[in-house]
């Protein structure tokens, strides 16, 4: 049996599929958090005679005609896919607009079950709405259910009915509304639709009664007006994101981490005493520098992760992000996008991909393609190790470094907002819409529970990828062309050096031209968390982080030393790091979302180029500042970076000059 | 008189929309903002407009305030409030 879930956004879906299924799907408080169809099975605690039934989390949608290309996704699913039943959420709060869309759904043929969710919010509300009437009414069933409870919350009863529902195949009679018929013309379809909600205005006058005027200035009202604040909507975002990172990264990150390194160290001085001194040299190195060092390297800065991922689940919950959105529009209009593009943007701060993803929420094309391309500039969770690196071997933790990259970011995206809607010359503007979610109070367990899903899809890519990673690239620096192996004093013979050099002297004017930061740069392509395990197989530095003290890094002045580099070729190397493209499963994700080749490699050459120039100006720039010099390879950096700005102006004014064609064209 | 200009915390009814782009018309619609339906501005807050159309809360930028015209108010909220106390 096939079942399908369907209902307006933001009315607990994704909530009810995760209390049915035991599944763990990104939830959050604000309309499309759920941009793909998900399919799990009914748990068996609520399906005690083990039927066999898959359900499938859609989208949410307000109508049958979809606005947004998500909302594209249900319509299709439930139109073409034939699902067995149907089970409709209806938002208990607000019944009418729900009913809507139940109207709809009722006309398909598919046995339909209504969830009344979000039980428990109207008696708070003070609105009554009389079930067994609804369910007579409407002539499906209707039970009522609370998917963020855990007991009692009707899904018991909900899973009964939709096998009742199953078995009896009786067809269920749709509402009658006047002049619905199959092939109606779009002026037919207006006026069926105007019937259609005259029909449910009455079902809610007869089925609901509320006490409080939903009109009725509340405190959520008090809040926004406090949040979305002339002057103080700005100051209190940033001092919001300003919290999530410095705790991840400077307070309780580092303190967790510091823990779990003592146990990574002791269980590299177990295995090695396990393998005595018998064992291979080479089999040895591989196993403790290349896996466990290289991996530990990266499991090190698990803590930090976890607790990032911790705080933006919180926030996700709480119902702020639809706030930021309507807070930034106005500046986000400026560079060509909307307040829409910022939540693809702080959902990157956790992972890009799921980012790219949300940018399915936006209707226009332009602006969801360089929302696309924008979005993976945010530090993602992958990046956090980078930066904390960084930011201990070369800054002494100073907690700036990580605040200071995020504000870079926002800084790299509003200005390549400003250059693609120059080079796209579009001026189209649109109009900004967004339900607001009410704020609640952030569940302390469900922001565990993501957590602990997120680090668990960590270890295993660690346990996957990274380490598979680390040992290719240990293997690559211990033998040479000829499968010797590389002695001790000539490192710069192995194969993975003699690949890696070439490709250096492009990073020369960027102050790290050194074969081990060009490998770990392109191994980052693969999961930017490479860059660190890369950096610590092919440097030998099998640990960063320090067991007796607080500090993030052992020596960083070892550390430091064993790079070869300075602070300002570090910080350099950093924003390198952070501002080129992302990994090849975002590049793939951006792809799905552009939908356009030209726009997919466009985007993928405009990161490396904001990568590389932004890198130069650093290390250049901070050379110059601080030995009253410039840096090496500067001539050759300078060419290059003009070059890249050159062709920039080329597009633009190939486009300006299209325009005016057009325009001639036009008067003409 | 639109959104952009009309009273706070005053039920209004919905004259007509004048939006260019065409969707949204229909967008709106299937949010229960059309013509003949009920519509109270909740807040204004810089460039945007916080309104209530079905019990729900939406956030509307300048341009839509603009495109979502209104008939005079017939009543005001507070006698709304009394007619449908239970």
């Amino acid at each position: 049996m096939k079942i399908a879930l369907a209902g307006n956004p933001n009315s607990g879906k994704t909530t009810l599929f995760n209390a049915i299924t035991g599944r763990v799907e990104h939830v959050g408080n604000w309309p499309g958090v759920t941009v793909e169809k998900k399919e799990g099975s009914i748990k068996t605690s609520w399906n005690p005679r083990r039927e066999k039934m898959i359900i499938v989390d859609l989208p949410g949608a307000y109508s049958m005609s979809p606005y947004t290309n998500e909302e594209s996704i249900t319509r299709d699913f439930v139109q073409k896919e034939s699902p067995d039943v149907i089970i409709n959420i209806v938002d208990a709060t607000n019944l009418s607009r729900s009913l809507f869309f139940t109207s709809q759904l009722m006309e398909l043929g598919i046995p339909v079950v209504v969830a009344l969710n979000k039980s428990d919010l109207i008696q708070k509300k003070g609105i009554i709405i009389d079930s067994e009437l609804l369910s007579e009414i409407l002539r499906c069933p209707v039970v009522r259910t609370v998917s963020t409870k855990t007991t009692n919350n009707g899904l018991g009863s909900l899973v009964e009915m939709v096998q009742k529902a199953f078995k009896e195949k009786k067809k269920q009679q749709p509402l009658h509304i006047k002049g619905v018929k199959a092939n109606a013309t779009k002026e037919e379809m207006g006026q069926i639709d105007q019937n259609r909600f005259s029909v449910v205005n009455e079902i809610v006058k007869r089925v609901e009664r509320r006490r409080i005027d939903s009109s009725h200035h509340t405190f959520q009202d008090r809040m926004d007006k406090v949040v979305a604040h002339k002057w103080l909507g700005i100051p209190i975002f940033a001092a919001i994101i300003w919290l999530v990172f410095s705790l991840s990264q400077s307070w309780v990150g580092p303190w967790l981490a510091d823990v779990l390194v003592g146990w990574i160290d002791g269980f590299y001085g177990l295995v090695e005493g396990v393998m005595g001194e018998n064992v291979s040299p080479v089999l040895s190195s591989l196993l403790l520098d290349g896996i466990i060092g290289g991996v530990g390297a990266v499991v090190g800065f698990l803590p930090l992760i976890m607790v990032l991922f911790f705080m933006l689940a919180l926030l996700e919950d709480s119902g702020y992000m639809a706030r930021v959105a309507l807070v930034m529009d106005p500046y986000f209009k400026k560079i060509g996008l909307s307040g829409k593009s910022i939540i693809p943007m702080i959902v990157s701060t956790g992972c890009a991909i799921p980012g790219i993803m949300a940018t399915r929420t936006i209707k226009n094309e332009r602006q969801r393609r360089t929302t696309a391309m924008l979005a993976p500039f945010m530090p993602c969770g992958a990046k956090l190790p980078i930066i904390a690196l960084f930011a201990g071997v070369f800054f002494g933790d100073n907690a700036w470094v990580g605040t200071s990259m995020y504000f870079l970011a926002i800084l790299v995206i509003i200005l390549s907002g400003l250059i693609i809607k120059r080079i796209t010359g579009d001026t189209s503007k649109s109009y900004f819409i967004m339900e607001l979610p009410e704020y609640r109070i952030p569940s302390v367990k469900r922001a565990t529970i993501s957590m602990l899903d997120r680090a668990k899809a960590f270890i295993i890519k660690a346990g996957t990828i990274i380490l598979i990673c680390n040992a290719v690239v240990q293997i690559l620096q211990t033998f040479n062309w000829q499968f010797q192996v590389v002695g001790q004093s000539a490192p710069d013979t192995s194969i993975l050096a003699s690949l890696a050099t070439p490709l250096a002297w492009i990073f020369i004017p960027l102050g790290f031209g050194i074969w081990q930061f060009t490998a770990a740069a392109i191994t980052g392509f693969i999961a930017k968390e490479n860059v660190v395990g890369t950096l610590a197989v092919t440097f030998a530095v099998t640990n960063f982080i320090d067991v007796e003290e607080l500090a993030l890094v052992t020596g960083g002045a070892d550390v430091m030393t064993v790079f070869g580099i300075g602070a300002i070729a570090g910080l350099s190397y950093l924003v390198f790091n952070l501002f080129t493209p992302p990994c090849f499963a975002a590049i793939g994700s951006m792809n799905a979302e552009m939908e356009s080749p030209k726009w997919l490699w466009g985007a993928v050459a405009f990161q490396l180029g904001i990568g590389y120039v932004l890198s130069f100006l650093v290390f250049q720039l901070g050379t110059l500042f601080t030995t009253g010099a410039v840096g090496p390879g500067f001539l050759g950096g300078l060419i290059a970076s003009l070059m890249m700005a050159g062709y920039v102006v080329f597009l633009i004014r190939k486009n300006s000059t299209g325009i005016i064609r057009q325009v001639a064209e036009k008067v003409a | 008189m639109n959104i952009s200009n009309c009273e706070l915390h005053t039920e209004y009814i919905i004259a007509s929309i004048i939006a260019t782009e065409a969707d949204m018309k229909d967008f709106l619609f299937t949010l229960g903002c059309y013509p003949g339906e009920t519509v109270v501005l909740i807040s204004r807050l810089p460039s945007m407009y916080v309104v209530a159309i079905k019990n729900s809360r939406y956030s509307i930028d300048d341009d839509l305030a603009r495109a979502i015209c209104l008939r005079e108010p017939v009543r005001s909220v507070q006698s709304t409030l009394v007619d449908r106390v239970v």
